[in-house]
């Protein structure tokens, strides 16, 4: 190596000198061996001492002792050249000892002949820089034992419906036995001495108990859609739709009815949940059809991308649209009893288990011209190995 | 076969008294000997306590165990009977209320012979009762030796 390329002298010839003197942030010049050969004023100010102090003296002293280590390692590298330049974040010390944050930027200059001459150090004081990220990161951690805090108490929250939930299914469906039993024993031991009037109470007594029995099952239907596990798997909505229609019809074998389902409507989804889902719908369907002279319900459908639209249709007694925004409310009827109108619970729990699977449910009526529900649902991929091509969707 | 008990774990009185008629309704004889609650029905099986003088090895021929009971509950008792040399293979059918897929599955996985929803209607109720009885009294035919 040439008396030259060590030489702090060269540097001070540059005329880019001037500009690192009145630059707004630290600079300095080291020699190869690691000695601070030219600070700027602003280098003075970040550490307390004055040019004359630090001139001559190695740089590795105003390092903080945890970080020196790391500083040697990185000025090697430039030094070797394994790095043209260096960005780094250490800590250094002040004058006074206090601990001054630099980010820093390091170059290797050459000489008119390619040889590495002396290195260009940038350091900005990031101190106040850092504070504030560390009041974020305070932040940020507060933030975080809220949100956990906050998911605590709803898992708690959802324990709570369970167990609620629970109850109800135990406890009220208990006394309710014993109300319809013993209306119902009272009515086979006694029929002889009750008039018409006794034995009609009787009957109502047992109607409202089988009434409350369906609207407790469906509170839990209502409950569970809202809190069991999702399991997504490729479901065939044409075979549950089918299904929950021969249901129907079992429930109801004199009545006429024309359930038409376009095959090969496979949703992405829980099956048990979905046909809980198409139950409620076709339910629905069925029982506003009260008036007509046969059910007819339509399933429809098409894929549109990853996603799969179906359309239950039927021509029945419709609604007023005006009303349309309290269909899926729990308890909120449109029709009389004598109307068909059931618990309110049912177009409830077909909201809340299409919600849960990323869907959307609306629906579309005019008094006397029947429905049409509306449903978008994620679409089984052609991955799903149970995914079946060679029945296109309608 | 047709003169053993059938001990049924039950807190609930009407339950208790709904079951005593479906029984007489179906026409099964059988005497009924009731358990108010978990621990009575183990004391009764295994003859201990109030019921320290009864011959262990005469068992009921069935148990019809509620889950929710006081003190011990019925998945207790379930482990309880299966647990035990003596009455490891005792048909217990679950008749409860719940049909928490929760409850279903431990009891299955306690391995319980049958699980059961209380119907909440009556007629559906002797209904079940009755296939219990047809079942595990008159069709089912227990293992040699545990008559």
């Amino acid at each position: 190596m040439s008396e030259d390329a060590t030489s702090p002298t060269q540097p001070q010839q540059d005329r880019s000198r001037r500009a690192i003197l009145s630059a707004g942030i630290g600079m300095a010049i080291v020699d190869m061996q690691g000695r601070w050969v030219e600070v700027n004023p602003a280098f003075e100010r970040m550490f307390g001492h004055h040019a004359a102090d630090l001139i001559g003296r190695a740089s590795a002293e105003f390092v903080h002792p945890e970080d020196i280590d790391a500083v040697r390692a990185a000025f090697e590298r430039v030094l070797k050249g394994e790095t043209p330049a260096l960005d780094a974040q250490h800590r250094y010390l002040h004058r006074t000892g206090a601990i001054v944050w630099a980010q820093a930027n390091v170059a290797m200059m050459h000489d008119d002949a390619g040889l590495p001459n002396y290195l260009i150090v940038h350091l900005r004081d990031i101190s106040s820089e850092r504070e504030a990220g560390q009041a974020l990161q305070a932040l940020n951690q507060t933030l975080q034992q809220r949100l956990a805090e906050g998911a605590a108490a709803l898992q708690a929250m959802s324990q709570q419906q369970e167990a609620f939930a629970y109850g109800v299914s135990h406890d009220l469906r208990a006394p309710l036995r014993a109300i319809d039993s013993f209306a119902a024993l009272l009515d086979s031991k006694a029929r002889g001495l009750l008039d018409d009037a006794g034995r009609d109470y009787l009957a109502r007594i047992r109607a409202a108990a089988a009434r409350m029995g369906e609207l407790i099952d469906a509170l839990l239907d209502l409950s569970r859609a809202g809190r069991s596990e999702l399991k997504f798997e490729p479901v065939d909505l044409s075979l549950l739709a089918g299904w929950a229609g021969a249901e129907l019809q079992d429930a109801e074998p004199g009545r006429a009815a024309e359930i038409d389902v376009s095959p090969g409507l496979v949703a992405s989804g829980d099956e048990r949940q979905l046909k809980l889902m198409l139950t409620q719908l076709l339910d629905n369907a069925w029982k506003f059809s009260r008036t007509r002279d046969r059910v007819r319900i339509e399933v429809r459908g098409e894929r549109d991308g990853d996603r799969l639209h179906v359309r239950i249709r039927d021509h029945g007694a419709g609604f007023d649209m005006r009303y349309a925004d309290k269909l899926f409310e729990p308890f909120q009827r449109l029709h009389g009893a004598d109307e068909g109108g059931g618990n309110g619970i049912g177009l409830a729990i077909a909201h809340r288990i299409v919600e849960r699977h990323g869907g959307r449910i609306h629906a579309e009526s005019e008094p006397g011209q029947g429905s049409t529900f509306h449903l978008d649902l994620p679409a089984a991929t052609p991955a799903d190995p149970e995914f079946h091509p060679d029945e296109p969707a309608e | 076969m047709m003169h053993k008990e059938i001990l049924l774990v039950e807190d609930n009185p009407d339950d208790v008294e709904l079951t005593r008629i479906a029984f007489t309704q179906a026409k099964i004889a059988n005497k009924l000997v009731v358990a108010r609650d978990g621990a009575e029905a183990l004391d009764y099986l295994f003859a201990r306590g109030a019921f320290a003088d009864r011959d262990p090895a005469h068992l009921p021929s069935i148990v019809l165990l509620d889950l929710n009971l006081p003190k011990v509950d019925g998945r207790e008792v379930l482990q309880a009977i299966r647990g035990n040399e003596l009455t490891r293979s005792l048909p217990v059918v679950v008749l409860t209320t719940s049909v928490e897929p929760f409850d279903v599955e431990a009891s299955y996985a306690l391995g319980v012979n049958s699980y059961i929803q209380k119907p909440v209607d009556f007629e559906h109720f002797v209904w079940a009762v009755q296939q219990v009885g047809l079942y595990w009294l008159v069709l089912n035919h227990p293992r040699d030796g545990d008559d």
